[in-house]
């Protein structure tokens, strides 16, 4: 099955919203008591109840008073996770046949190492201790839906499908490249940017921390070959040199 | 709206200005982002730099309630550039007519039109007409080169909006101002066409009809009224207003624009003599002559066949205004304040909060013996009496709150701002005892009806005779529950009779009795026709014995590819997409743009209905006649106007046949930057009196609710009011939405950093704003996207602030009070819609 | 068989198994998390009871090894000539006849080995207690991170570490192993193998 991703285009995005409340009432996600902390943009960041947000980003115009962008936020679906990587909890993370990070509160054991290991701050922490987040709305795609966002989207900010027709959109629409491809085995939620990425508050080559990627590929095997060579050292030793004896020792002394 | 939402990807200039389309209309951007994709410019003039603003090309702040200036500005340039259309000017307006040489203007009467009356404060129109030829049509000068005729009259008229001086006024960079009516001005060529997206921003001002009419001027001076991707559109602020607006929401209207009888009209005859224009120009269509058709086939529709002939149709059942009566929102408060009502239905509505000078609005309520509130959720006006500063035990009215059915708990129609009426269905049963209003309709006729019958009353006949054929009838002759789709079906209207085409020899019989009408061309004024809303006619129709409710058509047919859908529900008239489409076509009937012809015309294929060569193809033409280089059956565009042609000249508004700047009633400024003699709009009504040239408020000049300041030390900031995309209008349906709440949780002001610092303000901050009416709490937002204008060589700070927000939810008060408490008691010169979007206030740290 | 000394204290013995009793438990359980095996389900019940045994396994373990100090830290730091030379002979496990240096209590290795086992310990345990605990800072996650990196490199060094104890302490070293069960090693048997010991005893 061809792996699916979101495209989104802050080009395209008007920061109307519409997209944080659909996505809240597909996951039935309650609301959290806010403050206006002078900003428009609430709630302020994402939480358990809150999978996805825009970003309103202002900064200075060289034509206008300001430049204001609307950047959506969500899990990014990496094809190489740093979550998943680090998870120590068998299902408790997984990937559908349509590329979307999926996760299993069951088998959740709350050790939030997935945070530390996201490139994107994304996975928050329920009441109960469990991981939410984004899940590409996996169920409703497996039924042939839009992912809620998408389908609300009135301006085709966000817009999903086969990750490589999204690249192709992107690239038909003047984009030299997308935010999202290749970096990570290629994002699930692919960027239009017209400009640097960090811009819009995003990391200009997202990566999973150097310590997990050192930790998965030498540590880990580290202890598995380790365990097994120390065993092994040990039975070539008593095979070639046996037991410790000191009757020698003794009559030297 | 002229075009619809659709036919916004199909300009190549994009003017947003007085409204928000990104954060209030947020579906139109689909269609404005895929005219951006295909390469338009979305221009975009507002006080704030708003989430429209962050999508437009071009920019440029303006300072509220200036956009006369501007648009004046914009029709100098086009002219002093020539860069307007000449064919569709010569042709298609009414630029070539010559007026009245008593004719003058502002420039020359120190900032009035000829005729005015200051006492009286309005207009002796005798000098703002037409020299007329000998046969009865105005004299034209297709040169446009005469002194006297409009072109050179307008031209005129705005030689004194010079960029600089409107840089002056609205405080937008003259750079800016050429670099908009550069892009602007170069939709005047034939095959470019430009847009207009406009709301409350342009409605809501003691100019607001005028700053329409400033952009109609524009866009007929471009040719790009009829256009596809042209025309003016009002993005109407609520998913059903047009359709409100179309069956006489407002005082002055009947169903189908249709004018609401004053006293002075005692009979139809004398109704239909006064409202049907009448024109010796042989090519006009004159459409509305034929509104004795339309006003007969309503009275027959709502009185049944207790309207006769004998009887004038019930004519004399209708409501009526006395002469010179005004009913509109800021008089009937007004009045209520006055305590000359006893009841009132607030129904769907929250004037506590939506109504510009809310506090006044809350006060009123209170001298009310009962008052109804209909709504879906209890709101500040149906709990006024436990608001802030009030005490119960002081307020007499008694309320009775009725609980609403929701959009998607009924069936019916709405009608969106392209005039598109489209069927919805009921997804849900109404929550708990609350009701469709229909039903509730439904039971307050039924008892007030059984109160006239058995007590009599002053003038049981408009009741007791109003036909009511909804549903099956119960006991008492209730209907047990409303049919909706009746309702519909009396809207269209039936033939009563079977009816002929009697200039067809022989005579054709076009309806048959019983039968639902096919459309309004088929209505007749002598009562054998109903309609209760004559530009519906044809939404629900009958074809080969099938009924048909055009308004649930699905097809997604688009054979000019321009988005015409005309498959997809039904717009009224006759499900014409674009209005004065006939203007898209030279005299020839060949689209100025053919890229995007919307309508053209076929001399060669045979015509079905006359059997003869030649006919329209695309979208629904403004009439079938011939386009009109035919010598003998060509007729002129715009059929809805007497002469034929769009009004660069309008002579029909109070306040002036060309549109002038006046500051509102409330600015930063002592005096008009125009002239000196007249401030604010000389014919606008007053709540408040005012005296001298400045417009200062008069001592004891009316109720102290009705104060105001302008260019006052205590209150020197412009302000506006506005929506977010988070709340819906007062946010009685969003306030109870925790969803909607967590993302606008509370009252905000915008400033600018430069009024922040001047201060001591800190972003996040509560601050109080505060007018000459009243006072609100607000977090201020402190953000660039506000910046002071330069106006008249002095800074001048806005601020703005969202009316979305109510004391009575949420319910613990975090998320403030109305904006409106602040807004004044001011109204159009022509509507009377207040004016909300250009007051002063003062911010200062709570 | 009267000839025994005593080796030691009984509260070393349950300490020492305390400490080993928890690191299997840690070792199974930590084995579980990296390589996702799913028959932890069956020995723990599941994974988060699984974490929740690691985690309080954890504690036992970090407690056993803070009383081990008492046990062992001033005999391990206190190094002599003859421990080095000892190490140089690599314990003489090299050789079928090896002579080496004579040893007090603990030889070079078993210091060396308690030395490394007190670092990585205190190292796994500090690095587990913050991943578990996530003290509040503003830079959690960098501080997990790290920890986490730690907390597996300690486990790495550990792991071999404690095979090589075993192997040393059983198979290798017949003998040895009751030391950790009774406390007590005959006279002659700690002669050849803790000959400073006994001299430091006067036996």
């Amino acid at each position: 099955m061809p792996r699916k991703s979101f495209l989104i285009s802050p080009e395209l995005c008007i920061g109307c919203r519409g997209c944080q409340t659909a996505c809240k009432g597909w996951n039935q996600l309650s609301a959290t008591k806010t403050v206006n902390y002078g900003s428009v943009e609430n709630p302020p960041d994402l939480s358990p109840e809150l999978y996805t947000k825009i970003r309103y980003v202002e900064m200075p115009s060289e034509t206008n008073m300001a430049r204001w962008l609307f950047v959506s936020q969500r899990c990014m679906h990496c094809g190489d996770a740093g979550c998943m990587r680090i998870c120590p909890a068998p299902g408790a993370l997984s990937r559908t046949d349509d590329g979307a990070v999926v996760y299993d509160k069951e088998k959740c054991i709350g050790c939030r190492l997935c945070v530390t290991s996201c490139p994107f701050d994304v996975p928050r922490y329920d009441e109960n201790n469990k991981i939410t987040k984004c899940h590409m709305c996996f169920n409703r795609i497996a039924e042939g839906l839009l992912p809620s966002c998408a389908k609300t989207c009135p301006t085709g900010a966000i817009q999903f499908g086969d990750r490589d027709e999204m690249i192709g959109l992107a690239m038909k629409t003047g984009y030299q490249k997308v935010y999202g491809e290749p970096d990570l085995k290629g994002l699930g939620a692919l960027y239009a940017f017209k400009d640097a990425p960090k811009i819009y508050g995003m990391k200009e080559n997202p990566a999973i921390p150097e310590s997990v990627v050192f930790w998965h590929n030498v540590l880990k095997p580290l202890a598995y070959w380790g365990v097994g060579g120390a065993v092994a050292a040990s039975l070539l030793h008593y095979i070639a040199f046996g037991p410790k004896k000191f009757e020698e020792v003794t009559k030297d002394e | 709206m002229t075009n619809h939402w659709v036919d916004l990807r199909n300009a190549d200039v994009i003017l947003v200005m007085g409204g928000n389309p990104a954060e209030n209309h947020p579906i139109s951007m689909k269609w404005i982002m895929q005219a951006k994709e295909k390469g338009a410019k979305l221009i975009v003039v507002d006080p704030r730099f708003t989430r429209t603003a962050a999508k437009a090309d071009v920019y440029a702040p303006m300072r509220s309630g200036t956009d006369i200036a501007f648009l004046g500005g914009m029709i100098h340039y086009i002219i002093k550039k020539k860069l307007y259309f000449r064919d569709y000017v010569v042709n298609y307006t009414n630029a070539a007519y010559l007026v009245n040489p008593d004719f003058k203007g502002p420039g020359e009467l120190e900032g009035v039109f000829s005729g005015y009356d200051e006492k009286g404060r309005k207009y002796d129109k005798k000098t703002w007409s037409y020299q007329m030829e000998e046969s009865g049509v105005p004299k034209k000068d297709p040169t446009l080169k005469d002194p006297n005729c409009v072109f050179q009259l307008m031209r005129k008229h705005y030689a004194r909006y010079t960029p600089e001086k409107v840089s002056a006024i609205t405080g937008t960079p003259v750079e800016k101002l050429v670099e908009i009516f550069e892009l602007y001005g170069s939709t005047g060529k034939p095959d470019r066409v430009a847009t207009e997206c406009y709301a409350m921003g342009w409605t809501q001002h003691t100019v607001g009809t005028q700053n329409i009419r400033a952009m109609s001027i524009i866009q007929l001076l471009l040719g790009n009224v009829g256009m596809a991707g042209g025309g003016i559109n009002a993005l109407r602020g609520e998913s059903n207003v047009q359709g409100s607006t179309d069956h006489g929401i407002l005082f002055h209207i009947l169903p189908g624009y249709l004018s609401v009888p004053s006293a002075t009209l005692v009979d139809l005859k004398g109704y239909i003599e006064k409202h049907t224009p009448k024109t010796k120009e042989a090519r006009s269509v004159n459409w509305w002559g034929n509104r004795g058709k339309y006003i007969t086939s309503y009275l027959k529709a709502i009185y049944g066949s207790a309207a006769t002939k004998d009887n004038d149709f019930g004519y004399a059942w209708l409501p009526k205004l006395d002469e010179g009566m005004n009913a509109s929102w800021l008089v009937l408060f007004d009045q209520m304040f006055k305590g000359k009502f006893e009841g009132f239905f607030a129904w769907g509505q929250n004037p506590a909060c939506s109504s510009s000078n809310a506090g006044k609005v809350r006060k009123a309520l209170g001298k009310l013996k009962w008052m109804v509130n209909v709504n879906l959720f209890d709101n500040e006006t149906g709990s006024f009496w436990k608001g802030p500063d009030v005490n119960p035990k002081d307020i007499q009215t008694e309320v009775f709150q009725l609980p609403a059915a929701s959009s998607v708990e009924k069936e019916g129609s709405i009608t969106n701002s392209g005039r598109l009426a489209q069927w919805r269905y009921k997804a849900v049963e109404p929550a708990g005892e609350s009701k469709a209003d229909s039903e509730i309709m439904n039971e307050l006729f039924f008892r007030v009806k059984a109160l006239y019958r058995k007590q009599g009353g002053k003038f049981p006949a408009p009741i007791v005779n109003l036909t009511w054929d909804y549903g099956e009838k119960g006991a008492g002759g209730k209907v047990k529950k409303i049919d909706i789709h009746r309702v519909a079906k009396e809207i269209n209207g039936y033939y009563l009779e079977d009816i002929f085409d009697t200039k067809a020899t022989p005579p054709k019989q076009i309806g048959k009795k019983g039968v639902l009408c096919t459309n309004f061309v088929t209505l007749q004024a002598d009562g054998t026709t109903s309609s209760g809303n004559w530009i519906y006619s044809g939404s629900y129709t009958e074809k080969d014995d099938k009924v048909i409710n055009m308004m649930s058509r699905r097809g997604k047919a688009d054979p000019t590819g321009l988005g015409l859908y005309a498959d997809w529900a039904w717009a009224w008239p006759v499900n014409r997409r674009i209005l004065y489409n006939r203007a898209s076509v030279d005299p020839q009937g060949r689209p100025w743009d053919k890229k995007r012809a919307i309508i053209k015309w076929n001399a060669e294929k045979i015509n079905p209905a006359t059997q003869k060569p030649g006919v329209w193809e695309g979208d629904v033409p403004d009439g079938p006649a011939p386009p009109l280089a035919d010598e003998k059956a060509g007729k002129l565009p715009f059929i809805m106007r007497a002469d034929g042609v769009g009004s660069i000249f309008g002579p029909g508004l109070a306040d002036g046949p060309f549109p002038e700047h006046y500051e509102p009633l409330e600015c930063p400024v002592q005096e008009n930057p125009l002239q000196r003699k007249h401030r604010i709009n000389p014919t606008v009504k007053l709540f408040y009196a005012v005296k001298g040239p400045h417009a200062e408020p008069a001592k004891d000049g009316g109720a102290i609710e009705d104060f105001f300041l302008s260019c006052d030390i205590r209150y020197p900031f412009v302000a506006t009011t506005y929506r977010v995309s988070e709340h819906w209008q007062t946010g009685v349906l969003t306030r109870h939405l925790p969803w909607q709440m967590e993302m606008m949780p509370q009252q905000f002001v915008e400033i600018s950093r430069e009024l922040a610092q001047d201060k001591g303000i800190k972003n996040g901050e509560k601050v109080t704003v505060s007018s000459a009416r009243g006072k609100v709490w607000a977090v201020a937002i402190v953000t660039d996207r506000f910046k002071p204008f330069k106006v008249m060589d002095s800074t001048v700070h806005q601020v703005g602030l969202p009316w979305c927000f109510g004391w009575q939810a949420p319910e613990d008060g975090s998320g403030g009070d109305s904006s409106n408490l602040l807004t004044p008691t001011i109204g159009d010169a022509n509507t009377l819609i207040p004016e909300t979007k250009a007051f002063m206030v003062n911010v200062e740290k709570a | 068989m009267s000839n025994m000394i005593k080796k030691t204290s009984a509260f070393e013995i349950v300490n020492h198994w305390a400490m080993a009793i928890s690191f299997f438990i840690l070792v199974i359980s930590g084995f579980g998390f990296l390589f996702h095996l799913d028959i932890m389900n069956s020995i723990f019940g599941s994974f988060s009871q699984m974490r929740d045994i690691h985690n309080y396994a954890g504690v036992v373990f970090a407690v056993s090894l803070f009383f081990s100090i008492f046990n062992y830290l001033a005999e391990a730091i206190a190094f002599t000539g003859e421990d080095i030379a000892w190490l140089f002979k690599g314990g003489g496990y090299f050789s079928k006849n090896a002579r080496v240096p004579a040893q007090g209590r603990l030889n070079a290795g078993q210091k060396g080995f308690y030395l490394l086992l007190l670092i990585t310990g205190i190292a796994i345990s500090a690095t587990g207690l913050i991943i578990w605990l996530r003290p509040v800072s503003t830079d959690i996650n960098k501080w997990v991170l790290l920890s986490h990196l730690i907390h597996n490199i300690s486990f790495d060094i550990m792991i071999i570490a404690v095979v090589s104890h075993i192997y040393l302490a059983t198979l290798a070293n017949p003998g040895t192993f009751r030391i950790m069960v009774y406390g007590t090693v005959p006279v002659e048997w700690a002669r050849k193998r803790h000959a400073r010991w006994l001299e430091k005893k006067g036996v």
